[in-house]
């Protein structure tokens, strides 16, 4: 029981970060973040 | 006061941990966002892009400035009372920080009011609350889960505070911040200890007792050395890398690539560090950590740069990222207790400040005199080595205090 506890913590955990990592990967994102990114040094 | 009445005033790990990490996640990944105002800011405002950098830079300072006496108060009067106030100064800094209609008063709000306020809200003051609630044995763990928590905060808020600011605005989305900066009070009240908590840890040694014990003891002056490391790298691998990769022709996707590894692997860095430190001596964690970023940073300059490498560079130095934080606050409280576990905590953390500090600076300083970064890079590689030795001679065991009880709690 603790095993599946401990399995669906980490996957839960694993989702989260992926989701979140795919969000810095939306077009908009990208482009806000490269933006802001690159005008600090123009 | 016995054994198991001593368990009994304590907090429950569970609460303290989730407690703490959420709070945690709340003030470390608020002010992470902050670059994505500067556009909006200034154009609004009609500053200059330095005024919105030195406010953002006396923040960093006013946060490792504060750290020892939100620390010192926190190992006084409880973390709860200091985490209260914090929180209060946050939202209140943030809300200033939208109305602000100076370069004075940005300062004043968006730096010194925010550095303070992080100051009373972050690692130090959690990790006190950690160190006397926790047992020794899971401490190193459960201080990686914070600090896991924190650098889950800053990969998630990024993306969030982009979301608020084209949604809302950018002054309504400082207002909402200032909100979510609220809700750090209820969940300090799970951080709420029992006067007895504190008295399980105590050894009756004064403030000045205490600083004159670490400042004197080798092994807290190695680990000051070690952090002041940290914070170079980190901070100028973070600020300078994106203008590195466009000197050398990489696109900005890149760079956002590399933001985002950096943020995930961060995320699994902390936490791995924190686990390894309940199992194996916290020294040779630390070493290892700085030792592989001087190896990263030689093999990722050595390397033909491409977009590859550059992912493969950002994925390790996530893992290396914040993965300091855990073992080095958990020799401390091994070391030293938690009695003034906080305020040591907070003097240490005022060394990394220094070192970020020095890595801005330095970075923009020699890039403007020898037009690259290459000294820079190199400079760092050998405080790398230099943090990777010193930290090998740090004493993990409890300071011999012969008129007074185990520092060990």
């Amino acid at each position: 029981m603790m095993k599946l506890h401990r399995v669906l913590a980490w996957s839960a955990a694993t989702v989260v970060l992926l989701v979140v990592f795919a969000a810095y990967l939306r077009p908009d994102m990208a482009l806000t973040l490269a933006n802001q990114l690159w005008a600090c040094f123009q | 006061m016995s054994a198991a009445a001593a368990s009994s005033a304590r907090l429950s790990m569970t609460q303290v941990l989730l407690c703490g990490a959420a709070i945690v996640t709340l003030s470390m990944g608020i002010r992470h966002g902050f670059g994505l105002w500067l556009q909006p800011i200034t154009m609004d405002r009609g500053w200059s892009r330095e005024t919105f950098a030195f406010a953002i830079a006396v923040q960093n300072l006013a946060w490792g400035l504060a750290g020892p006496f939100a620390g010192a108060l926190a190992d006084r009067y409880g973390a709860f009372k200091v985490l209260i106030v914090g929180s209060l100064l946050y939202a209140l800094g943030l809300v200033l920080m939208a109305v602000s209609t100076s370069g004075l008063a940005f300062t004043g709000s968006a730096g010194l009011l925010l550095g303070m306020a992080q100051s009373g809200t972050t690692y130090a003051v959690v990790y006190g609350v950690i160190g006397r609630n926790v047992a020794p044995e899971k401490r190193s763990w459960a201080m990686g889960v914070a600090a896991a928590a924190g650098s889950f905060g800053q990969f998630l808020m990024v993306p969030v505070e982009n979301w608020l600011i084209g949604g809302f605005g950018w002054q309504s989305a400082l207002f909402i911040l200032g909100c979510l900066a609220l809700a750090m009070i209820p969940l300090a009240i799970g951080l709420k200890e029992p006067a007895q908590a504190a008295a399980t840890g105590a050894h009756h040694q004064s403030i000045g007792g205490a600083l004159r014990e670490a400042f004197g003891y080798r092994s807290f002056q190695l680990l000051m050395a070690g952090y002041f490391v940290c914070g170079f790298q980190v901070v100028f691998i973070g600020v300078h890398m994106p203008s590195y990769l466009k000197d050398q022709g990489l696109t900005p996707n890149v760079a956002t690539t590399a933001l985002a590894l950096i943020g995930l692997f961060n995320v699994i860095g902390t936490y791995a560090a924190g686990s390894l430190g309940a199992r194996y001596p916290k020294r040779y964690i630390l070493s290892t950590i700085y030792l592989l970023r001087s190896v990263a940073i030689v093999a990722f300059l050595a390397a033909p740069l491409t977009p590859m490498s550059v992912y493969v560079f950002s994925a390790v130095m996530g893992v290396l990222w914040l993965s300091t934080v855990p073992p080095t606050n958990a020799v401390i409280a091994q070391i030293f207790g938690v009695q003034y576990l906080s305020m040591l905590g907070g003097f240490v953390f005022l060394s990394h400040q220094v070192g970020s500090f020095l890595g801005v600076w330095l970075g923009g300083k020699l890039y403007d005199s020898t037009g690259s970064y290459d000294v820079v890079w190199w400079i760092a590689v050998a405080l790398g080595v230099f943090a990777a030795l010193v930290n090998l001679p740090v004493r993990e065991r409890a300071i011999e205090r012969p008129a007074l009880a185990p520092a060990a709690a």
